[in-house]
């Protein structure tokens, strides 16, 4: 449990990391909560020759609401969102799934823009910031930029940020409190097998399901939403939208659930959450 | 021994006195010990769990400045002796053990070369540079394949898979098979389990070139037996070895061995006259220290009709892994010796086949043998209970001894010493209480829902145990000493390592000499300071370890009685002892207490004529028989039809564990082991996959049980005292462990019964049970 | 661990063939191939740098043509060994036609060992996949405009 060495250095503005990150390119990692590139290193999985700790940088630590939105820092940790009282009242959703992540030190650590950027598959943050059509902001040498959540996941611990940019923010929209997050656990791990986020607009009679550990990549379950659109949420309309959960989805396999019970848990949790959510209108 | 008494420490549930210093830091374990000039190992392991070693090269690793030697086999094997088994079969085929791998490596994790250097990081940036070049070879993992006729060997050079075969037997088989209404058949899969002491392993050895003597502290539970097996490996004299066990943060089993990195690093230290620390890592605990369970067993009972369950007979096969560890041998021999669990079973046979596998090695881990025998026979129980349409309370009503039956000699050759099964059977109804369960399943089944009621009746074995049974002793060793402050040492061989007996030694000793429980300290594994001992496991330490000291405080009484009558004027047959005081009878208020006594026999100017000076008594407590704890555990479950997830409802646990020192110890006890079982049954599995690459190699993978997976227990005893020592205590470390697992297992399968489905294997993980369920045809009854 | 997959390539099998041989097309298209050697007919020593993430590192293995039925199926050897453990696997790619293109078809076997096997678990499979994934992709890239890449 001994890591490489490495350079460490612990930039006091956005943009001197960034100008780090130039610098070192690839040999470089940005270190937010630690709690997934820590142990990596101490497997020595990673090997990063230089580390860029962002913790000290004041302007990431937010919550905010922000032209109609609520604007997250990336430093953000999962612990101040799970306690957060302008998300309870105005994005529950992400404050019930804050206390589904790890154990209380992982939530007093580990940070949101953390667990995004690192794109775990099992992670439980991406089902929700993508069922909220969130919007992340990713800054680098040449600027800021937005991205909508469903272009920033591509690939098994692959996002759309490029070597050199950091993720500064991610926005969510308030939400009614229909909305609910349903996950399936691995035992030993505590990530996700099996992770639906949920978010019915009752009004648009729309529903927005995201769904993790499934999938190489987190995922909209577009079949369910589709079924769903401009129909009643009843318990045979919702029965029958969940059996899409895993369509047209190529589920991971490992020791801890086959690729046809995930599927089938998928298929489980995303009735469970519909019908929760539901319940909430 | 009074054990009921208001007054006194026997039976009060006092808080630990080792707790305030674990739980500020303030522990002393082996990673804290530092020495000048230490270096530090890192150990290359094989990736491979069967290859040829083509080359292993070192120059570049050696070149890494800090780096003091890289060490391969041909540096170290032909001065190193051999590992040790102390527990060998008659007929045991088996592999040199050496420290380091030789021409091959058998599993993944094996020790192929060893650094030393200036700090860790350093020890381990070397491994990174070691060019090892390996050549796979086919790999066997599944010990029933292993006995195939064209299976790979593990040990091509022993020319089988088979380590050895044992058997026990008894009674007319048979006849009683013949007798039978009913055979009732079973195929059952103990899985592999890795202990995961939260502490992995670690040692520090120092030798000191001039006196000769070797120090190693070690994270183990047998300090003596390692200091007696040392110089076989090392060549150094055993009274020129000193073996402490500092804190020690788990052990479970796993710490119940000797291993190779303990004689590497003693054997680096006598090579470069320095001290060598060497701490495990995670990983390396998980695939290179010995795992548990891995046996694959065929059982068929003959039943008649009323529930009478007349043979059992057993085909076993032990997956051992690849080397023959401290007791590997022994573990499956338990399971035989308890394979009629709380039952008077007439006739019983099982054969063990103990075959090699290129895994690691099995040995003792938590219950070490008798969790597979009451797994089997718990199991069996309901299974007979459920083919002949009985209650599974009333077939194990039906077996069970009287308790004027006991002692009660089994078919397997054991002499069980007390016991009351029906009494625990009958208090644990009455908590739960069973039939509100069973009302509460009948509910449930008619609203659809998969609930269930398990219940385990067991028996186990525990303070091994007479040294007739055992390889090396199974006596233990305890001193008294007050000192001439009127403080008084306890000295252990027990070598307790967090089971609390430096609260209940001292207890105990408070009570027999009347002194305040302030006043005591328990030492314990240090083999310079408890001389002698064969430490801890199979819950021997307060049995035999107290029954020890108890023996010790009875000599430092009697002696102080002499020099109480001579300091009293009076005859040393007049002077009676009470509340740690010494008077003439007749009159108790000219009275000598122990702080006088204690002075005056150290100062040694006013003794009795041929007074040794002094106050200290040691002894050896053997045992004539083992102690037999029992008890019985209901659980109610209920499953998630949709995801298989199991919930426990309710947990009760009714333990006789004799008579209880300490109540809080053994409720700690046997809600650790229960928590065990929690893990074996419903989640815990090593998982090698078909090339023998250990798939669980870390927490990510590994399941644990943790804080939030364990229920609400509700925990209460019956107390039937052992005559096997004294104080009339049986133990109770593994209980929790042995009487859990099919308690469990039997309320799963209770809430599966509806559908048809009659037995599932260990662990039964949600997965496991949603397919069952997708595949069960309902049945008609129930 | 067994993966399989299809693709389709905008060339014909007998082309298509020709590249998935050519050392020099391999050596564009095997992930992180940062050096493919001639050892023997059809053998090659290989220096790979592969990485998913942050979970990067660097192996040294042979890449091995057998079995080779122009223009239909050859099977496709490949192991390495570095720091994070070992790879080795072989994939038998069969080639039909498809209209004017090819339909090419794997099947993989993949061993995994030392560490990425015991604390990656969990999404080798993923992985493999993915690189498995990202080879024909970057084939298909190659064959549709032989200059590109690289």
């Amino acid at each position: 449990m001994i890591p490489a060495s490495f350079d460490y250095f612990r930039p006091q503005s956005l943009e001197e990391a960034i100008g780090l990150l130039n610098q070192h390119g690839e040999e470089a990692k940005v270190l937010a909560g630690g709690h997934s590139l820590v142990p990596a290193m101490k497997l020595r999985l990673a090997q990063p020759k230089v580390v860029i700790d962002i913790g000290r940088i004041s302007d990431l630590n937010y919550i905010r609401e922000q032209d109609g939105k609520i604007a997250i820092g990336a430093m953000t940790t999962h612990h101040a969102i799970e306690t957060s009282g302008l998300l309870r009242e105005k994005c529950p959703l992400l404050t019930e799934l804050a206390p589904q992540i790890g154990d209380v030190q992982v939530r007093n650590r580990g940070t949101i823009g953390g667990s995004l950027v690192h794109a775990d598959p099992a992670a439980d943050w991406p089902a929700a910031i993508l069922a909220l059509d969130a919007e992340l902001d990713v800054v680098g040498p040449n600027g800021s930029r937005s991205i909508h959540v469903k272009k920033f996941f591509v690939d098994l611990f692959q996002t759309a940020l490029q070597p050199n940019q950091i993720l500064r923010e991610i926005r969510v929209p308030a939400t009614p409190r229909s909305v609910a997050y349903v996950k399936f656990a691995q035992r030993a791990s505590g990530f996700a097998i099996a992770g639906v986020a949920v978010v019915v607009h009752a009004a648009s009679q729309t529903v927005s399901v995201g769904v993790t550990g499934v999938a190489a990549k987190p995922y909209r379950a577009n079949a369910v939403e589709k079924s769903l659109e401009g129909q009643p949420l009843t318990a045979e309309s919702i029965t029958h939208a969940s059996k899409r959960a895993a369509s047209r989805i190529d589920p991971l396999n490992d020791i801890h659930a086959s690729a046809e019970y995930r599927a089938h848990l998928a298929r489980v949790n995303t009735r469970r959450a519909l019908q929760i959510a539901a319940s909430r209108i | 021994m009074a054990t009921s008494k208001n007054k006194g420490y026997f039976g009060k549930a006092l808080k630990r006195v080792e707790d305030p210093r674990l739980i500020k830091g303030l522990a002393t374990y082996v990673d804290d010990l530092k020495f000048p000039g230490m270096l530090h190992a890192a150990v290359l392991r094989s990736p491979h769990a069967h290859a040829k070693i083509l080359g292993v090269k070192t120059e570049s690793a050696k070149a890494l400045p800090g780096v003091i030697g890289v060490y391969t086999a041909a540096d170290v094997n032909p001065t190193c002796g051999l590992l040790p088994c102390a527990s060998p079969m008659p007929d045991q085929k088996a592999p040199k053990h050496t420290v380091l791998a030789g021409d091959r490596v058998y599993y993944v994790g094996h020790p192929v070369a060893i650094v030393l250097a200036t700090d860790r990081y350093i020890a381990r940036d070397a491994l990174d540079l070691i060019e090892a070049d390996y050549e796979p070879l086919p790999v066997v993992v599944d010990p029933e394949k292993a006995l195939d006729k064209d299976s790979p060997l593990t040990h091509p050079d022993l020319g089988t898979n088979v380590s050895f075969t044992w058997s026990v037997a008894n009674g007319d088989l048979d006849g009683a098979f013949q007798q039978a209404d009913r055979v009732i058949k079973q195929r059952m899969v103990h899985q592999r389990l890795i202990p995961m002491a939260i502490e992995p392993r670690g040692c520090v050895a120092s030798y000191h070139p001039g006196e000769g003597t070797l120090t190693l502290w070690t994270s183990t539970q047998i300090p003596h037996l390692v200091r007696t097996l040392l110089p076989g490996m090392v060549g150094v004299p055993e009274n020129k070895i000193r073996v402490v066990a500092p804190e020690v943060g788990g052990g479970f089993g796993s710490k119940l061995n000797l291993y190779v990195e303990e004689a590497l690093c003693c054997h680096l230290s006598m090579r470069l006259r320095t001290p060598v620390k060497w701490i495990e890592s995670r990983r390396e605990n998980a695939a290179a220290t010995i795992h548990g369970r891995d046996q694959v067993g065929e059982y068929e009972v003959a039943v008649k009709n009323d529930g009478a369950v007349l043979a059992i007979k057993s085909r076993t096969i032990a997956d051992i892994g690849s080397y023959l560890q401290l007791l590997t041998p022994a573990i499956p021999t338990l399971t035989g010796l308890m394979l009629t669990g709380c039952y008077k079973i007439k006739a019983m046979r099982m054969d063990v086949i103990g075959v090699y596998t290129h895994k690691m090695s099995t040995d003792a881990y938590r219950g070490a043998g008798r969790p597979e025998a009451t797994y089997v026979i718990e199991r069996v129980m309901d299974l007979v209970a459920a083919e002949l349409g009985l209650d599974p309370i009333k077939v194990r009503l039906k077996n069970f001894p009287k308790p004027t039956e006991f002692p009660f000699n089994t078919a397997t050759g054991l002499t069980y010493d007390s016991g009351n099964y029906q009494g625990a059977l009958k208090k644990a109804q009455q908590i739960a209480p069973w039939d509100d369960l069973v009302r509460w399943r009948e509910k449930a089944r008619q609203e659809g829902r998969l609930f269930g009621v398990g219940v385990s009746t067991y028996v186990e074995i525990c303070a091994l145990g007479p040294s007739k049974m055992m390889a090396s002793g199974g006596w233990e060793w305890g001193c008294v000493r007050m000192e001439i402050s009127g403080k008084v040492s306890v000295i252990t061989g027990a070598t307790p390592h967090g089971q609390g007996q430096e609260t209940s030694f001292a207890q105990i000793i408070a009570d027999k000499l009347g002194v305040p429980i302030e006043d005591i300290v328990v030492f314990r594994g240090d083999t310079s300071v408890a001389h002698y001992g064969r430490d801890t496991y199979g819950s021997r330490a307060t049995a035999l370890g107290g029954t020890a000291l108890i023996m010790s405080a009875e000599k430092v009484i009697e002696k102080a009685r002499r020099l109480a009558a001579h300091l009293l004027g009076a005859k040393t047959k007049d002077v009676l002892f009470r509340d740690g005081k010494f008077f003439a009878k007749g009159k108790p208020k000219k009275s000598v207490g122990w702080g006088l006594l204690a002075q005056e026999a150290y100062v040694a100017k006013n003794l009795p004529p041929n007074f040794e000076p002094g106050l200290e008594a040691s002894s050896f407590f053997e045992p004539k028989n083992c102690t037999y704890p029992f008890g019985t555990h209901i659980v109610a479950a209920e499953i998630d039809r949709d995801t298989g997830e199991v919930q426990i409802i309710k947990y009760v646990a009714v333990d006789d564990c004799g008579h209880q020192v300490n109540p809080l110890l053994v409720e700690g006890q046997v809600q650790g082991g229960i928590a065990h079982s929690l893990g074996q049954a419903l989640f815990e599995r090593a998982v090698y996959d078909e090339n023998g690459q250990l798939l669980t190699g870390e927490f990510m993978d590994y399941a644990l049980a943790r804080a939030k997976d364990i229920p609400d227990y509700v925990m209460d005893s019956t107390v039937t005292p052992s005559p096997s020592n004294p104080m009339g205590i049986k133990g109770c470390g593994e209980a929790g462990t042995i009487g859990a697992t099919p308690a469990i297992a039997n309320a799963v399968l209770d809430a599966l019964a509806p559908l048809g489905i009659r037995h599932l294997d260990l662990p039964l993980t949600p997965e496991k049970i949603w397919r069952a369920i997708n595949n069960s045809k309902p049945s008609k009854s129930k | 661990m067994n993966i399989q997959g299809t693709c389709s390539i905008p060339a014909p099998p007998a082309r298509v063939f020709e590249a998935l041989i050519n050392p020099a097309v391999l050596q564009r298209v095997i992930p992180g191939c940062e050096k493919l050697e001639k050892t023997g007919a059809d053998e090659y020593n290989a220096h790979l740098k592969i990485g998913i993430a942050s979970v990067k590192g660097s192996y040294v293995g042979k890449v091995k043509l057998t079995d080779q039925q122009p223009p239909h199926k050859f099977t496709l050897h490949m192991e390495g060994k570095g720091a994070p453990g070992f790879v080795k696997g072989s994939s038998v790619i069969e080639l039909k036609e498809e209209g004017s293109g090819t339909k090419l078809s794997y099947t993989a076997s993949v061993q995994v060992g030392g560490l990425i096997a015991a604390v990656g678990s969990r999404v080798v499979e993923a992985a493999a996949k993915k690189l498995a994934g990202d080879f024909f992709q970057k084939f298909s890239q190659v064959i549709e405009n032989p200059s590109a890449g690289a």
